[in-house]
């Protein structure tokens, strides 16, 4: 039984391919060092869903994430080898400078981590950055929108100049999506975005990411099979740096095919 | 005795040795002060002696202002013929007290022709031996008597002495002020933080964010940290012999003495920025990063203003110990007996620890004074600089 899961480890099951892709990944491999963490993936993000990227912890999902908006660069041991294209051109060849990519790919960390500045001045970081607005009034504009769009604009419209580490840990973290939407990207990552939150919080950056689904192609990393389940449309199931399963994520929560996932799902693993 | 009692017995020792402690180290500190404060207190004031002049019109074109003290003291002691004596009694008054009656006659021309009474600075002489109970001073048996006789007529007075705060270095101890060795400080430290702040932040920026990890780095970084612990009289060397033998600049100038200065606190300031930005949080980093921010962006926009307190604290630091700093200045010829106040970087000067030094190698015995005074001063400095720090620290703590 045992050597029969491990001889069909190297390939993955399901549909990795579809048809409107925003992100296609090719032959990905990724070395810290010597030690490889993710072997031969292949996978498609499609546009206007949500990808739910699951599997044990080590099991290289927050390095497959990273690699798409380059934040792996920071790290110099690291090495990608393979082909991400977003939109039909390769990453690593027309972004030579990442700036640009994570402009188009937002990110959303583990933990909630706003700059020590007003609430205010961390949304409106990006858009200075990158010129987005004109002047005040329509910094303004992004700033308000960004916050209702994360749905925390009640929550902070009183104490927009307070400094944002004030905040509780869910507003944070929705300040922190904020902070990403207010550039308008195409693509947001999200490692585990609500690890570190209460199910009120929780629920309500669920709601949220179901809500930015419509304009954003969202990957999500999450260790909850119910938040998975709730927010995504399609799922990839990590192990050991391979993908071993991916699909509809209803299918691959009701009906998955390989013995790993199913193991993983129904808690018998990991 | 089970374990609670042993703990309850052991606890009161323990409350008693932590009290016994904090009485100690209070009384520490409080003797500490007590001892500045009388010294401040002490050194700051100086005898002065009554005396009238006569503004003589016919002394005045003559421009005497010496023959009318004489006279005054004529007066006084009429007694007094020969010529010698009469010498020793003009010593108790300072050289400078001529000058100064000029100056007062300058400032009030309307006192011509009047006799007014007026206070002139004693000699250092008199004044160690007035303040010394009457134990110490150079003075001769009949100066010891006129001092008493001018005691009896209430004709001393110790005064503050603003004179010491407002000039320069003096071969005589009740002229000698501070003022010059102070700038000499300043300037000096005001070039060495141009020099080092800017630079030191800078290449632990680089250090720290943008380079790459390899062998020369590591030796540079090795280097750095060696650095730190070259004795500073080497520096000294160093300047004098690239910045005065071979560039030209010029000998005993803060300018030179500053740069030196920098060299010596550079490494201090690298060492505590890097360690300023190492702990600025990564998250930090990935936030900025995943928003689009290039690297200097992110170091300029978040590292660095995170990071600034800690930064200034090492920059303090390394200019406190530059402050203090005697040898590498010693190299560089800034310990010359140096008068007037400098006006810019690239005039002689000295400075506090040198000055320090000066007068505590004098003879005279009311240098001792001016040296422990010198000493206030310079810790004052010192306590200026860590308000400095402080205020700095809460304001850019404050902004983030
Ligand atoms: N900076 C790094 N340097 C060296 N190895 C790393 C680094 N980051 C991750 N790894 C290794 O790569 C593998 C995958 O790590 P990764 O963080 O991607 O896992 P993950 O699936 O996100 O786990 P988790 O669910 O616990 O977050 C692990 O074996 C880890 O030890
Ligand atoms: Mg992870």
């Amino acid at each position: 039984m045992t050597t029969n899961i491990e001889q069909q480890i190297n390939e993955t099951w399901g549909q990795p391919f579809v048809e409107d892709a925003k992100i296609s990944i090719r032959n990905m491999d990724v070395f810290y060092a010597d030690k490889q963490a993710i072997f031969d993936v292949n996978l498609d993000i499609g546009k206007h869903e949500v990808t739910a990227l699951i599997g044990p912890s080590g099991c290289g999902k927050s390095t497959f994430l990273r690699c798409l908006n380059r934040m792996n660069d920071t790290i110099p041991i690291c090495r990608v080898a393979g082909d991400i294209s977003l939109d039909g051109e390769n990453i690593y060849d027309t972004h030579k400078d990442p700036v640009l990519l994570r402009a188009r790919v937002g990110m959303v960390f583990q933990k909630p981590n706003p700059f020590p500045k007003s609430v205010y001045e961390n949304v409106a970081y990006g858009p200075r950055l990158h010129g987005l607005a004109l002047n005040r009034a329509e910094l303004d504009d992004i700033v308000v929108t960004s916050l209702k769009k994360a749905g925390l604009y009640n929550e902070v419209k009183n104490r927009l100049h307070s400094v944002a580490t004030g905040l509780s840990g869910g507003q944070q973290q929705r300040l922190c999506i904020a902070r990403t939407i207010a550039i308008s990207p195409e693509v947001i990552l999200m490692d585990e975005p609500a690890s570190s939150l209460d199910p009120i919080a929780t629920a309500i950056i669920e709601e949220l990411i179901d809500e930015l689904r419509k304009n954003y192609t969202i990957a999500i990393v999450t260790h909850s099979m119910q938040q998975a389940a709730r927010v995504s449309q399609r799922t990839a199931y990590f192990h050991l740096g391979r993908i071993i399963e991916v699909g509809e994520t209803t299918q691959i929560f009701t009906n998955p095919q390989h013995e790993l996932t199913e193991n993983y799902i129904t808690g018998r693993f990991g | 005795m089970n374990n609670t009692e042993q703990i309850k017995k052991s606890l009161k020792k323990r409350y008693r040795q932590e009290k016994r402690f904090r009485l100690l180290s209070l009384l520490a500190v409080l003797t500490g002060f007590a001892c500045l404060f009388i010294l401040l207190v002490d050194m700051i004031i100086n005898e002065k002696l009554n005396i009238s002049a006569n503004f003589d019109l016919e002394a005045l074109q003559n421009a005497n202002f010496r023959g009318l003290i004489k006279q005054s003291l004529h007066q006084l002691f009429p007694t007094v013929r020969k010529r010698s004596d009469k010498r020793a009694l003009m010593r108790l008054i300072s050289v400078d007290a001529e000058y100064r009656l000029r100056d007062k006659l300058q400032a009030e021309p309307q006192l011509l022709g009047e006799t007014v009474p007026i206070w002139l600075l004693v000699d250092d002489d008199v004044d160690t031996y007035l303040k010394s109970d009457k134990q110490f001073g150079r003075v001769s048996q009949e100066q010891i008597a006129w001092i008493t006789e001018l005691e009896q007529q209430d004709r001393f007075q110790q005064r503050f002495n603003y004179w010491f705060f407002q000039t320069g270095d003096s071969r005589e101890p009740e002229l000698a002020g501070i003022l010059g060795a102070v700038m000499g400080s300043f300037y000096t430290l005001l070039v060495t933080l141009l020099l080092s702040f800017p630079i030191g932040v800078m290449a632990a920026v680089y250090l720290e964010e943008f380079a790459p990890r390899n062998r020369w780095i590591d030796f540079i970084e090795v280097n750095i940290n060696n650095l730190a612990a070259v004795p500073s009289i080497v520096f000294g060397l160093l300047g004098l012999a690239v910045f005065i033998n071979f560039f030209g600049l010029p000998r005993s100038a803060p300018l030179v003495g500053g740069i030196v200065l920098a060299l010596m606190t550079l490494p201090t300031i690298i060492i505590a920025s890097r360690s300023a930005i190492k702990a600025v949080s990564p998250s930090m980093r990935e936030a900025a990063l995943g928003l689009g921010a290039s690297k200097i962006q992110v170091a300029f926009h978040h590292v660095v203003p995170l990071a600034m307190p800690g930064i200034l604290t090492g920059t303090i630091i390394g200019l406190a110990q530059a402050l203090g700093e005697t040898a590498p200045l010693l190299m560089i010829g800034m310990v010359a007996f140096i008068v007037d106040i400098p006006q810019g970087a690239t005039d002689a000067a000295t400075v506090l620890p040198v000055q320090i030094y000066l007068w505590a190698d004098s003879p005279e015995r009311a240098f001792v004074a001016k040296t422990a005074a010198a000493i206030l001063v310079l810790l004052l400095f010192l306590v200026a600089m860590n308000g400095l720090a402080v205020w700095l620290r809460k304001k850019f703590e404050r902004r983030w």
